[in-house]
């Protein structure tokens, strides 16, 4: 069948404004990625340089040399690697006991999880700040972690819950007839077959983690201990006279861990995603 | 964990059954979980209410009980008013922006296109963002002397002078609706293409033999079809947005002149800037109230999902 002139051209004019849509909503991206690497003078120029005529990475060496930017960046992925690795590795027993022992309570523990998920951080801000302050970890780095587990656990056992739901139960079922020992099937067969997704949700968790605002604002004040995103948006309140190049270019430093750990798990986005992933 | 089985074991043999058993197995899995739910959210939320009882000092936190006064002065409290007027107008404005881009999307790019891979990443990026990063780049975007919306502005004579963007009211409320709506509309995009990508062609197809137009195909399968999902997408927006405080207090801190504060914020603001713990914990409370009720809403919903798709 042959398709019809007319149809061909109505086709690519929708083409082609359905990619100037997309062009319009991904200009932001563009802006941040050009800025980041042009001249200081074509960016206060008027008209402002849509294509810089210059390629520069003064900024991003300005950025990693000259601001407190390394250190904000060593302390997020501390907080955010320690905390991860806590939920996950609380959630990945926890999911397992959930999905395939029956026990009182189960299906309470199951809502309590999907609750403590949706909890906002706003509300657990007034108690949270006495419980830190009363186990002696105020404004420090250990404090940031305890106050990440109370959103990353929940996180991390609600996805994974949906991944052992749908790892098939016969392989367990046969070790455990081949007198294999509750625990050996959990470390030796559940973990194993499991690993992409605890993976997975280790990449969500820490993606939540790494971009979290309110908690690192308030639990930790002292600037060698500040994360990210307080650090940063700090950087911007404080200067007089904003250097909007640097803070492009911190933008795409921050921007490039979440898109490597992004592409590596991409494959279970959609997964994840049915279970609501990625804290909103 | 094996030093918890191993007292554990001694007493399995002492006649436990099968079923008591694996129970205990369950048990000892969910611990270390049910312990960090037990310190770090159950006793929390149980201290917010009894803080919220609390005239007290965020610096000393010593003060005395008052009952229910800080609820009472809640009502009387115009701050408290404006801010969940704030927040009903955020929450709506952002969901119906989300939904709108996000299935408008969503219907694009399930259609035929032109390097479609390629279209959905892009549409996906904003979502990626840390929240910092969107807010930097768009308060750039926004900035008045150098931004560039305000040179689009001029260039093609939209406004008499440069758009103030943040700086005063409607226009930071819009602003920051517009990046909210920028921001999370792609997760309605993804869940919505993802159940548009399950409906059976041979619905389409047996519209199509029927002679249905592409309008009644729209509204008589692609609609009913999605509804489910747009329930859940629908709840877990109004969650997330409702809660949203990252977002705004970096745009705006709440400004200018509390046009922006949402609930969130103005727990934040009783309880750091005004060191009122007791006021802050109250508005939690509302806050909480609030959210159980969007849960119950959720967990009804999921439940009908759960039963649909094992049936």
């Amino acid at each position: 069948m042959k398709t019809p002139p007319m149809k061909t051209l109505g086709r690519v004019l929708r083409d082609i404004l359905v990619w100037a849509v997309i062009g319009v909503f991904s200009f932001p991206l563009v802006w941040m990625l050009v800025t980041s690497v042009k001249p200081r003078d074509q960016t206060t120029s008027y008209p402002p340089a849509l294509l810089p005529d210059q390629f520069t990475l003064e900024h991003y060496v300005n950025l990693l040399f000259n601001t407190a930017f390394p250190r904000l960046f060593v302390n997020s992925l501390f907080v955010s690697g320690v905390s991860t690795l806590v939920a996950v590795l609380c959630a990945t027993a926890g999911a397992y006991g959930m999905t395939r022992y029956r026990f009182p309570g189960r299906s309470l523990m199951a809502r309590l999880v999907l609750f403590a998920y949706l909890l906002p951080a706003v509300v657990l801000l007034v108690p949270l700040y006495v419980v830190v302050a009363g186990m002696g970890l105020g404004d420090s780095l250990w404090g940031l972690v305890v106050t990440y587990i109370t959103f990353a656990l929940p996180f991390a056992l609600w996805l994974l819950r949906a991944f052992m739901a749908a790892l098939p139960p016969d392989v367990e079922a046969a070790a455990a007839i081949d007198g294999a020992s509750r625990w050996a099937v959990f470390f030796e067969i559940v973990i194993p077959q499991a690993l992409p997704g605890i993976m997975a949700t280790a990449v969500f968790t820490f993606i939540g983690a790494y971009n979290e605002y309110l908690y690192a604002l308030v639990f930790v004040n002292a600037d060698a201990r500040m994360t990210l995103p307080p650090g940063v948006m700090r950087l911007v309140k404080e200067s007089y006279n904003i250097d909007w190049n640097v803070m492009m270019a911190a933008a795409v430093v921050i921007t490039a861990p979440v898109l490597v750990l992004f592409a590596c798990v991409q494959r279970h986005f959609s997964q994840g995603f049915g279970a609501g992933s990625v804290k909103g | 964990m094996p030093a918890l089985a191993a007292p554990m074991a001694g007493r399995r043999r002492g006649g436990w059954s099968l079923a008591a058993r694996n129970a205990a197995f369950g048990y000892v899995l969910m611990l270390p979980s049910i312990l960090f739910f037990l310190v770090l959210i159950a006793y929390p939320l149980l201290q917010t209410f009894w803080i919220s009882l609390h005239r007290m000092s965020t610096l000393t936190r010593q003060g005395e009980f008052v009952g229910l006064a800080n609820y009472r002065a809640l009502l009387e409290s115009a701050d408290f008013w404006g801010a969940f007027g704030q927040s009903l107008v955020w929450t709506v404005c952002c969901l119906a922006l989300q939904m709108g881009l996000g299935i408008g999307f969503a219907l694009v790019l399930n259609a035929r296109l032109t390097f479609r891979p390629a279209a959905r990443a892009l549409v996906l990026f904003p979502y990626l963002l840390s929240t910092v990063v969107a807010v930097l780049v768009w308060q750039w975007l926004f900035n008045d002397m150098y931004g560039y919306l305000n040179y689009l502005i001029e260039e093609y004579g939209l406004s008499d002078g440069p758009v103030n963007w943040l700086g005063q009211s409607p226009n930071a409320m819009i602003s920051t609706i517009l990046v909210a709506g920028w921001k999370h509309f792609p997760f309605v995009t993804i869940a919505v293409l993802a159940r548009l990508q399950g409906i059976p062609p041979a619905l389409y197809d047996a519209a199509r033999i029927d002679g249905a137009s592409a309008w009644s195909r729209f509204w008589d399968i692609t609609l009913p079809q999605l509804r489910p999902v747009l329930a859940m997408v629908i709840i877990l927006r109004t969650i997330w947005d409702f809660k949203e405080f990252d977002l705004i207090f970096m745009m705006t801190g709440g400004g200018p002149r509390s046009s922006t504060e949402t609930l969130p914020l103005l727990i934040y603001k009783e309880v750091f800037p005004k060191l009122s713990m007791g006021s802050g914990a109250a508005i939690a409370m509302v806050m909480l109230v609030i959210m159980v009720a969007f849960f119950w809403v959720y967990a009804g919903q999921y439940d009908r999902e759960e039963r649909a798709r094992s049936r």
